[in-house]
């Protein structure tokens, strides 16, 4: 007797089931789908909507009539909107260079071998954990008052009272240099980081070549901090240019708008004057501004080191 | 035996019990749900934090004498204040009632958000209600030939000195600007970390200016709303305040304080005068007995006045039911006292019924504002005799603070008010 078989069930191949009708080069795109449709949603939208605002004469109320480019066309012709670009691109500069300064040395000084190394590192990061409102507020009592610390200290040098934050140029001086102590200990974690992986055998080989101190640091150390250096100035850059809360919380943009970097010169806009059109334009202002910027800094990451 | 599921008498329990229950859920008869009326009522914190309690107390005092209507009190805090209403206002969300500061009422009315009381105001003044409000308050919230608010509240600058300060170098309280100018000279000390004035540079510094225009006979428009910042009156007592800081009898830090630093400064003694709103001596207990209010400062030409608000309550287009938002907007004026006693309100109501109390009566301090103040008390809008939209942005802007902040660290008058008078025409222009 001979027994049946269940006829043998063949598996489809891939050239004959559905996946085989999505070709390999559609199918990745179908999968990054679902990311772009929420980018499409949480950024494209709000982007066209501010470019829309920005071309109206609106109100928060309403949208308003349609002005074209008088909006833009006001900033330009405006001493306010350069004012604020300066303070910005200055604010940012210095920012950028002097924490980066601070944090190189740090993380030099963090990378060698000593005891409470381990403290130091965590100590030094305070100025980036405490949130703002705590540090800039302490900030304020220490330099804002004859009797602030900062008054006390320089009067045993024979120095002031200087009155930080009622003078139109310390008060700018006062902003930089507290962004700068938020701002370090990124850079330092960062290129820390970044001089940990730096191979040991190349200082190693430059010693044996007779390299002092100084052409290690310069021809290996920073050769492979270039990457990392650019990247961080980039982020330091947007976010100083975007920094409300520094220049908000210290000073509310004085005295007489001393301080008023874009971003507070687009509240003041939209929420003081209730000209959502005009806010709009400084903000999309500042983005094409930070987007020139960061291209230029990152075609210079390119560049071979 | 085909067991019963259920008695008969149990059946009969069950039905009446399911009829019950959906008499319940259904409610009572069409017309009483119609009647039942649900309010939300947003109020601004005018006091210490037992204001709220006592506005929340007064509201639900409202709720048990008027079972029709439930009115649901939210406290709102002053940050943000505008954008907290646009943007509700923007969603369809705003509330029915509220109370707000001095131009609120006509910059939402101006974009269409607020309901006028005209019927209301008309009816309270065929029946001598009105009487019952000090002098222009009513009238000072029209706009647009419309009643957009009713007033509950003066919010308004006096002078206060340090009494102690004054007896130590045996001064009298002055009462004319070359008096206080001398008197403020006399009282700064440097050495000692004592000045005549102690400022400050954030809205209240704005203030300052208000008052010294205001007391001088300016204004900051004409009569018409044209912008007139830099008329010739104008341009005297601002630099009548430029003097002071050029003879540095201000402390030189007023330009970075907020108002909490100056009243902190004026306690240390670092100031001997300072403007404030009224309650300051309420306000600071331990200081209490050494702080006075100066009589109200004569100009150079005979002019006395200061800045005041009427602040107000206002009703919304937004809201479903405005017949009992105004049922609820009548009683709460009448019966808003006990937010002064019991929520100590810093500032000063706007019926003569409520200042007759002894609450204000038996304080010198208010008392004296209520006699001598207030009856000199001028809006922004001067010499507009009535408020108007704009003058939220002129305020909100910041050029009265820029402006304020330019004089105070030594910047000519001319060229700072230049500036100022450029901001407030591109405001004024929009």
């Amino acid at each position: 007797m001979s027994v049946a078989t269940a006829p043998r069930r063949e598996r489809p191949s891939a050239s004959t089931g559905w996946a085989s009708k999505l070709s390999i080069q559609k199918l990745p795109y179908l999968l990054l789908l679902p990311s772009f449709a929420l980018i499409c949603i949480i950024e494209l939208y709000p982007f066209t909507t501010g470019v829309s605002y920005s071309l109206h004469k609106g109100t928060l109320l309403g949208t308003g009539a349609f002005v074209g480019w008088e909006n833009y066309l006001h900033l330009f012709a405006s001493a306010d909107f350069y004012h604020s670009l300066y303070f910005s691109l200055v604010f940012a500069l210095f920012n950028v260079v002097f924490s980066y300064l601070i944090g190189l040395g740090l993380a030099l000084f963090l990378n060698l071998d000593f005891p409470g190394r381990g403290f130091c590192r965590v100590a030094l990061l305070i100025p980036w954990i405490v949130p703002a409102i705590v540090s800039i507020v302490s900030w304020k009592w220490l330099i804002a008052d004859r009797g602030g610390l900062a008054n006390i200290i320089l009067s045993l040098f024979g120095i002031g009272p200087i009155y930080f934050l009622s003078d139109s140029h310390w008060a700018m001086v006062a902003v930089i240099v507290i962004k700068i102590w938020r701002s370090f200990p990124f850079m330092m974690l960062s290129l820390l980081a970044a001089l940990q992986v730096i191979d040991r055998t190349l200082y190693e080989a430059g010693k044996l070549d007779g390299a002092n101190s100084w052409q290690l640091f310069w021809h290996i150390t920073l050769p492979h901090l270039k990457n990392i250096s650019i990247v961080q100035a980039i982020l330091m850059i947007i976010w100083s240019i975007n920094d409300f809360e520094t220049p908000y919380l210290l000073t509310q943009g004085g005295p007489a708008n001393a301080t008023e970097n874009l971003i507070l010169l687009a509240y003041r806009y939209t929420f003081g004057r209730n000209d959502v059109g005009r806010g709009s334009a400084v903000a999309l202002l500042t983005l094409v501004i930070l987007m020139v910027l960061a291209t230029i800094m990152m075609r210079q990451q390119r560049r071979p080191a | 035996m085909k067991a019963r599921w259920l008695p008969p008498s149990g059946l009969a329990l069950l039905s009446s019990a399911i009829a019950t229950l959906l008499a319940i859920l259904v409610g009572s008869s069409p017309a009483q749900a119609k009647d039942h009326v649900d309010l939300q009522f947003w109020d601004m914190i005018w006091g210490p934090p037992e204001y709220i309690d006592a506005g929340k107390a007064l509201v639900e005092q409202f709720n048990q004498q008027h079972p029709d209507i439930t009115v649901t009190y939210r406290s709102i805090p002053w940050t943000n204040w505008y954008q907290t209403f646009v943007t509700a206002i923007g969603s369809g969300t705003a509330p029915d009632i509220s109370t707000g500061a001095g131009y609120q009422a006509v910059q939402l009315y101006d974009q269409g958000a607020i309901l006028p009381i005209d019927d209301l105001i008309s009816q309270w003044k065929s029946s001598g209600k009105l009487d019952d409000f000090l002098p222009n308050t009513v009238d000072i919230l029209k706009y647009d030939n419309h009643y957009v608010a009713l007033p509950w509240a003066i919010d308004i600058r006096v002078w206060y000195y340090r009494k102690d300060l004054l007896a130590a170098a045996n001064m009298q309280p002055p009462t004319t600007w070359d008096e206080f100018k001398a008197a403020a000279q006399t009282l700064t000390n440097p050495s000692a970390d004592q000045y005549g004035v102690v400022a400050c540079g954030d809205t209240l510094g704005s203030h300052y200016l208000y008052t010294v225009v205001l007391n001088n006979g300016g204004g900051l428009f004409s009569a018409d709303r044209k912008p007139d910042l830099e008329s010739s009156r104008n341009l005297e007592a601002l630099q009548f305040l430029a003097d002071l800081v050029q003879k540095h009898c201000v402390y030189p830090a007023s330009a970075g304080y907020h108002d909490e630093d100056e009243v902190s400064a004026f306690t240390q003694g670092k100031g001997a005068f300072t403007l404030h709103a009224p309650g300051l001596g309420t306000r600071l207990p331990k200081f209490s007995d050494k702080i006075g209010v100066l009589q109200p400062l004569v100009g150079p030409h005979g002019d006395q006045g200061t800045i005041y608000w009427v602040n107000n309550i206002m009703l919304y287009k937004q809201g479903k039911h405005p017949a009992e938002a105004k049922v609820f907007l009548e009683w709460w004026s009448e019966h808003e006292k006990d937010l002064w006693i019991k929520g100590r309100v810093t500032q000063l109501p706007v019926r003569k019924s409520f200042t007759a109390d002894p609450y204000f009566q038996n304080n010198p301090e208010t008392k004296f504002i209520l006699d001598h103040y207030v009856p000199l008390g001028k809006t922004t809008a001067t010499h507009s005799t009535q408020i108007f939209p704009k003058l939220n942005e002129v305020e909100g802007e910041g050029v009265m603070q820029a402006l304020m902040q330019n004089l105070l660290q030594g910047k000519a008058v001319d060229a700072s008010v230049k500036e100022a008078a450029s901001r407030v025409n591109s405001i004024m222009e929009e």
